[in-house]
């Protein structure tokens, strides 16, 4: 078999680090000083499940030889079943502007991760969040088991969110690739998730990929299907919010949305033959979801909507069919107790968007923020709705809205086969 | 450094759609009127965005450009025109940046005159090795049987040469003096050449003129021999020391002259098929698909990894060299009313004025191009419609520079038009200001645009480039439809070559129940039924309909709106009873059943299904229970289903492991599950062994269900315990069989009749009254008595018998054997005349037959294994035979109305038969419509031979019998056979199945099933070879004749002197006759339904059987 992609030092560090069963791989480190600490924690609190208790485990992490905290690049364990340390240089494709947001990292990263994972020959890898908040919480064990004993080749995090939190992937990240992939994930961007030691082969690579995927982002559920692996989510008690917080909207949804809308021209033959989706397997018990901060305003996210509809309306003409165009000038003459966005419009205006993208109609950097206040249209809507409602309502509507995105699809694959502007 | 090739998959070829285009004619950076590699960097976004994945290069190395580049001076430089050897790397590199792989030329028949080696070889002495890399002779009178191929400039193949004082060899112009493979060094050299460029990280090289590289005399000095020495050299090189490389032949042949080019894999990776070319175009001239699928009906099969190169049109003439004289005057008159258009043998014209510039007419031409089998390769400029300029001379009018913008030069330069190396073409309809790239990127509605999509679509589809071909033979000439599929997907093809409106149906049962998704607007197409399916297609339209399974989306959609509540895994009253019932007999149960594949019923429309019958253990998760499905037209059916309930993970597994064996969701109180068929629950499998095994009983709502063990059980359960979970055996069809290990095999009958099943009824009768040991080992059977009826079978366990292979597979491979060690051989007709096919022994006369030397010497042990099939089939009959007190076994003679029934069924099967084969005719392929024609001109003869069966005490046993007896129902164990499966034929009624019937008619079955064997397998040998058909008939003759004479010398000794088939010799021989006959009419019906390739085979048998 061809060598695997590895840096030539960092292939030194493994081969000192020898085989493991576990590899506990962190994409960034924003504390790599508490990154010794925290694992040696969650792999003893791992080990008082008993069957873990001998796991060979390694850490790594992003960092020069010998800065966890002075110790050797590759230290020996100090028994048994200590975990090893190894330290890796990023490559250089984490060095793109996806890295100016902290929980992102590019595709070429978490490759690189499974090239090192699958050098160590390790039964299992979790892939942990920089916060360290999955060794944290003691989620580890929760995440890892489905992948060690329970015959899944991926384990995806269920985080607990409050009903007005995690709005971006509710209304985009997560219904989107749902409908193309054919997986009912609820989480497809998650930080944390852990794989199986077949699904590290099989996404390993042994050639250095083309340079775009530098500037894509890792879907692993989407990965999962392309290969072939068998889904779970776990439900983890890790809460995560306003991730992007201190970030413009418009970069978020470029950096999250762009890659994903990519992803869809890479794997236009896959998606494009499956129909409905599946429920994933599942296993432990939903955490409860978290109170809810202080309600959002609706009204100026509406106001950037109908400013967004005066100014903006050339840009969305060129992507937007006209019945949609219409549809949204009647949105926008509507008060705030009115107005409510369709489900089926919000899905014809995401597949009219990534068909744009894929067609290069305009620069995809100005696509995206003319997508901003649409998106902002949609959250101001939903707030409106849901304000009121109890979590479980919240959920089902949120559960709607990805059964429209399903239902939608044909509409997609006729717009994405034959990209007439002459439509309705 | 040598450099990696860019493509990943190995066989990038197969996927790829080629782009062809000229350096010099694409884009001048520099404005010196002659296109170069910065130009063609510069507009490699153009290509990218086109969606073509390979570029292929014309010549561009240094060359007097005396034939287009083509006559090479020095093969490892860059043509300065052109730019530097530099600019072609920063090309490569950009190129692949953009995931588009190049493949430029290898021209290695000949150089030009100007080159190194051919001027050194003229001064050098004769003899000498610098001499030698060149062809040469004193006379022009050497390989005279060598044609001319540029006959409008050449006049013969030599040219003499005054400084060398000898003729030099060439096939092209005369200026191109052909190389001398004779000479190894020749190849070390053109060794060198090729990993100079795939070095570099060329991916493709076309390699050109390959027939002609070697010459002998007495010979056409084309596709020789030693020619594909030089290829599968040249490949061997390659494949050590590169990957993900492609060798594309231009060989201008027939497909089975092609075809060797191919090798075992180990030659060219790619061929062009050039004849197809010329008849797409006859065939929409003439509106006819004949030259289209009768081209495509010589093309023979390549192995798995190689590919044809389509194209409809390139830099050359459409070349006219394939086809007949009358079809070359008919190409003439149709597409070059002009004599300038024509040059050599072909046609001098681009795609867009061939078709008169009908949009509509080129589209349906790429669309063809597209899906038919094979890579499509584009020339530079048609995706936009270019014209060409008959008035240059040679081929240069399809040459002239790509036409970019309505700027001056078409944008290809900025240099005065004077010294462009061509003009533009400039004419009011195809000129420049009309025909550009620019004004049809701004135009939404442009072939170019067109293209665009069509391209990026056909990338969607692996089964375009991958996939099988099968037409469908409408009986409308005008509409060509056929099938491209593979394991994945299934995709129709439907073109309109009129250029009116055409009606089209189309006989599509194959796969009915399945929906046809317009591709390119993804609209739904009703739901194809069991008759011919309804289209209408406009002027030159085509359409691409991906058929897509429509029932598991019904059933997705289904299970998801409906969720049975239950309270807990064994609450079987909440779904089989009350609303839950409800919910499976309205919904669940039809949409379960149309996605199985042992559901028989999937061609009639279900009008009702009704839970008839069910039983469970005390609290378990699984429940037996019984489904009547009314038909809307067709007499109601029970099934047995198991099923059972799962939830949390195991719930999870079934759906992403086996999604078709869900029926339902279920919930109880929190928790989600689902409801699916048991055999996927290796408790339940567990529980039906043990009900087996222990004679258990099970109360159902209206009778009983109980397991019946048989006496070997015992010995077949050792170790059984110990095995793994029992698992669904893949092989069945109309069943489902659950194995247990390597030890046991459950049959479930799925369609449940009343009474006994043969299957099981036969085996336990072999076993434990008979002790006939050749079957495999009867374990049990669990039946079910519905209160006042007679019991029915639910389940067979029998034991597992090691094999090695069954009977068919066994045979095939041996013939496989036998055809590989006679084609090289001559048939020794001397030695066995009796396989002429005019000599047709009579069957008393083929049992009575000694065996030949010749023939043992040639089928060899086959001979010993239909002997020793002879017998056991004999013993089988005995042992059906013997005396009983069973009603059911107990032989009975036939009577004079048994005798008067059989010869009526008999002539309405036959009759039956004949009415299928004759409204069949003008469906079947072109090859064998004369055979049915003779076929058919045999049904007066075929109803006497039936009606000769006198009506008469025959003093004819009849038994029961195996019932479907064939090479399928044996297995080969140890130099020995066990029978199989005594179901009978599935399709039949139970009652039919059991009747008693003269054991000859499976004699007669084994016969025919030899037979089917030996001209199956020529089939798949010819499929490689088609050239070896001729060659193949009489070993195939010879075979089944020598086998079938084995077999039946084995059982007639068997059963010699036994009162088993008729004494009488002539009443043997009437009866046994009859049966064949009527198998093979049997036969035919079933190919004209089913596989109509295959109808030869019973076509032939009948022939035989009816001299």
């Amino acid at each position: 078999m061809a060598k695997l992609e590895l840096p030539e030092e960092t292939r030194a560090r493994v081969e000192a680090a020898g085989e493991a069963d576990l590899l506990i791989a962190i994409p960034a480190a924003l504390r790599p000083d508490q990154v010794r600490a925290e694992a040696e924690r969650a792999l003893a609190h791992l080990a008082t499940t008993g069957d873990y208790a001998r796991l060979r485990t390694v850490v790594s992490y992003p960092g020069e030889a010998g800065a966890a905290n002075g110790n050797e690049a590759v230290p020996e364990a100090e028994s048994a079943a200590g975990p090893r340390f190894l330290p890796y240089a990023p490559p250089a494709a984490q060095l793109s502007a996806i890295s100016s947001i902290s929980w992102l990292a590019p595709a070429a990263t978490y490759r690189f991760l499974f090239n090192l994972a699958a050098e160590l020959k390790v039964k299992a890898m979790a892939v942990a969040a920089p916060d360290l908040a999955l060794l944290q919480t003691n989620s580890l064990g929760s995440l890892v088991a489905p992948t060690l004993d329970g015959g899944w080749d991926l384990a995806m995090p269920v985080y607990p969110a409050g009903k007005l939190e995690g709005l971006l992937n509710s209304s985009i990240l997560s219904p989107l690739p749902r409908a193309l992939y054919g997986r009912r994930v609820r989480f497809p961007l998650a930080q944390d998730f852990a794989v199986s030691a077949r699904m590290v082969s099989a996404s390993a690579q042994p050639r250095s990929l083309p340079s775009p995927e530098a500037h894509s982002l890792f879907w692993p559920a989407t990965e999962a299907v392309l290969r072939g692996c068998k889904i779970c989510q776990v439900p983890i008690g890790v809460h995560r919010v306003n991730a992007a917080e201190g970030i413009d909207l418009s970069t978020v949804l470029g950096l999250t949305v762009g890659p994903l809308f990519g992803e869809m021209e890479t794997h236009a033959a896959l998606w494009q033959r499956i129909r409905g989706a599946e429920p994933v397997g599942g296993a432990g018990s939903p955490a409860p979801a978290p109170e809810d901060g202080a309600a959002a305003d609706p009204r100026s996210m509406l106001e950037t909507f109908q400013l967004g509809f005066r100014n903006l309306q050339e840009i969305w003409s060129m992507v937007l069919p006209q019945a949609t165009l219409l549809e949204l000038k009647r949105l926008s003459r509507l008060s705030a107790e009115q107005f409510r966005m369709p489900d089926d419009l919000w899905v014809r205006i995401i597949y009219d968007f990534a068909l744009a993208h894929r067609l290069r109609t305009i620069s995809r950097g100005h696509l995206l923020g003319a997508l901003t206040p649409l998106y902002l249209g949609w959250v101001a809507a939903h707030v409106l709705e849901i304000g009121s409602a109890y979590p479980a309502e919240a959920a089902q509507r949120v559960e709607r809205l990805a059964r429209a995105y399903e239902d939608g699809k044909p509409y997609l694959l006729s717009r994405w086969r034959w990209p007439d502007r002459f439509n309705p | 450094m040598k450099q990696p090739g860019s493509a990943s998959d190995p066989l990038w070829y197969k996927d790829a759609i080629i782009y062809e285009l000229h350096v010099r004619a694409f884009m001048d950076s520099n404005n010196d009127g002659i296109g170069d590699f910065q130009g063609l960097i510069d507009k490699l976004d153009y290509v990218q965005d086109l969606g073509v994945t390979c570029i292929w290069l014309l010549p561009f190395f240094p060359s007097p450009l005396r034939d287009d580049g083509y006559d090479i001076s020095d093969y490892m430089s860059v043509n300065p025109s052109y730019g530097t050897l530099e600019d072609f790397k920063r090309f490569l590199e950009q190129a692949h940046n953009r995931n588009l792989q190049v493949m430029i030329e290898l021209v290695i028949n000949h150089t030009s005159d100007q080159h190194s080696w051919f001027q050194r070889a003229r001064h050098a002495p004769k003899g000498s090795p610098e001499r030698d890399f060149y062809v040469w002779s004193d006379t022009d009178h050497l390989y005279q049987g060598a044609r001319i191929i540029f006959t409008d400039t050449e006049k013969s193949n030599w040219t003499w040469d005054p400084e060398a004082q000898a003729y030099y060899w060439h096939r092209f112009f005369s200026h191109q003096p052909d190389l001398n493979y004779d000479n190894p060094q020749v190849l070390e050299e053109v060794l060198r050449i090729m990993r100079f460029w795939l070095d570099m990280g060329v991916d493709g090289l076309r390699i050109d003129a390959i027939p002609y590289l070697v010459e002998r005399d007495g010979t056409n000095c084309e596709n020789l021999p030693e020619t594909h020495a030089v290829m599968k050299r040249i490949r061997k090189a390659i494949d050590e020391e590169y990957a993900g490389r492609m060798l594309l032949a231009e060989a201008n042949q027939w497909p089975t002259d092609v075809r060797p080019y191919f090798g075992d894999g180990d030659e060219c990776h790619m061929a062009f098929h050039f004849p197809l070319m010329p008849r797409i175009y006859m065939a929409l001239r003439q509106e006819d698909r004949l030259p289209i699928t009768d081209i495509m009906a010589q093309t023979p099969d390549l192995p798995e990894n190689c590919q044809w190169g389509i194209f409809l049109r390139n830099h050359d003439e459409l070349t006219l060299e394939m086809v007949s004289d009358d079809e070359r005057d008919y190409m003439y008159l149709a597409y070059s009313a002009d004599p300038r258009m024509r040059i050599n043998i072909g046609i001098r014209r681009r795609l867009a004025p061939l078709v008169d510039n009908n949009r509509r007419r080129i589209e349906l031409l790429n669309s063809l191009l597209f899906s038919f089998p094979g890579t499509p390769i584009l020339y530079y400029g048609d995706e936009i419609g270019m014209g060409d300029n008959i008035y240059l001379g040679d081929r240069n009018g399809v040459r002239t520079p790509m036409q970019w913008t309505a700027d001056r030069n078409a944008g290809f330069s900025r240099a005065i038009p004077a010294r462009l190396y061509s003009p533009v073409v400039m004419d009011p309809v195809w000129g420049y200001q009309a025909v550009n790239v620019e004004s049809e990127q701004s135009d939404p509605s442009s072939l170019l645009n067109w293209m665009r999509n069509m391209i990026a679509l056909r990338k969607l589809f692996q089964v375009f480039g991958r996939g099988r071909l099968t037409f469908l033979h409408a009986a409308n000439r005008k509409i060509l439809a056929y099938v491209r599929e593979d394991e994945n997907e299934k995709i129709l093809c439907v073109a309109n070559l009129s250029r009116f409106a055409q009606p089209v149906e189309l006989k599509l049962e194959a796969y009915e129940g399945m929906v046809p998704v317009e591709m390119l607007g993804y609209v739904e197409f009703p739901r194809i039924g069991s008759k011919p399916y309804p289209l209408t297609i406009g002027p030159y339209g085509f359409l691409w309909l991906e058929l897509q399974p429509a029932p598991s989306v019904e059933a997705g959609e289904t299970a998801r709106a409906l969720v049975l509540q239950v309270a807990g895994a064994s609450d079987w009253m909440s779904i089989l009873e009350g609303n839950g019932r409800r919910e499976m007999e309205e919904t669940l149960l039809k949409d379960f059943l149309e996605r199985q594949r042992w559901f028989g019923g999937k061609s009639h429309s279900i009008a009702g299904v009704t839970i008839e019958d069910w039983a469970q253990m005390e609290g378990a998760s699984w429940a037996l229970a019984l489904v009547e499905v009314v038909y809307a037209a067709a007499p109601p059916e029970t099934y047995l289903l198991p099923m059972a309930t799962s939830f949390g993970a195991a719930a999870a597994a079934l759906r992403e492991e086996h999604a078709g064996s869900v029926i339902a969701q279920l919930a109880s109180g929190e928790e989600e599950g689902v409801l699916h068929d048991a055999l996927f629950d290796p408790a339940a499998g567990r529980a039906l062994l043990e009900i087996l095994s222990t004679g258990g009983v099970l109360r159902s709502r209206k009778g009983l269900i109980r397991g019946l063990p048989a006496s070997r059980l015992a010995s077949l359960l050792d170790g059984v315990d110990g095995s793994p979970p029992p698992r669904v055996s893949s092989a069945e069809q109309s069943n489902t069989s659950l194995l247990f290990g390597d030890k046991l095999i459950l049959k479930l009958f799925r369609r449940q009749q009343k009474g006994p099943n043969p299957d099981t009824e036969i085996g336990r009768y072999l076993t434990e009254s008979s002790q006939f040991p050749n079957i495999a080992p009867f374990g049990g059977s669990i039946e079910r008595q519905r209160d006042g009826e007679e019991p029915s079978t639910l389940a067979m366990l029998q034991g597992l018998v090691r094999n090695q292979g069954d009977g068919w597979l066994w045979t095939a491979e041996e013939l496989d054997r036998y055809y590989e060690a006679c084609v090289p051989q001559a048939f020794p007709w001397n030695a066995l005349p009796q396989a002429r096919p005019e000599v047709r022994p009579g069957l008393l006369e083929l049992s009575e037959m000694p065996e030949s030397e010749a023939a043992r010497e040639h089928v060899g042990a086959y001979l010993d294994a239909a002997s020793m099939l002879g017998v056991r089939t004999a013993e089988m009959h005995l042992a059906l035979a013997a005396p009983t007190s069973e009603p059911a076994f107990a032989p009975v003679r036939m009577s004079r109305q048994d005798a008067e029934r059989l010869r009526q069924e008999f002539v309405d099967h036959g009759g039956g038969a004949f009415d299928a084969l004759k409204e069949s005719l003008s469906r079947l392929p072109d090859g064998v419509v004369e055979l049915a024609g003779l076929v058919l001109s045999r049904r007066r003869q075929a109803i006497d031979r039936f009606l000769q069966i006198p009506a008469h005490d025959l003093q004819v046993l009849r038994t029961r019998i195996h019932g479907d007896y064939h090479l399928g129902q044996v297995l080969r164990v140890k130099g020995d056979f066990v029978i199989l499966d005594f179901e009978g034929e599935p399709a039949r009624p139970l009652e039919e199945r059991r009747t008693k019937q003269p054991p000859l008619k499976d004699v007669a079955g084994m016969m025919r099933s030899f037979s089917y064997a030996a001209f199956a397998a020529v089939n798949r040998h010819t499929a490689r070879r088609p050239g070896d058909f001729q060659k193949l008939e009489p070993w195939a003759r010879l075979w089944e004749l020598s086998a079938t004479s084995a077999f039946l010398r084995g059982y007639r000794e068997r059963v010699k002197g036994l009162d088993l088939v008729p004494a009488a010799p002539a009443v043997f021989e009437q009866i046994l006759a009859a049966y064949l006959l009527d198998k093979a009419l049997y036969e035919l019906t079933y190919e004209l339904n089913n596989r109509p390739a295959w109808v030869r085979i019973p076509l032939s048998g009948i022939l035989a059987l009816l001299p």
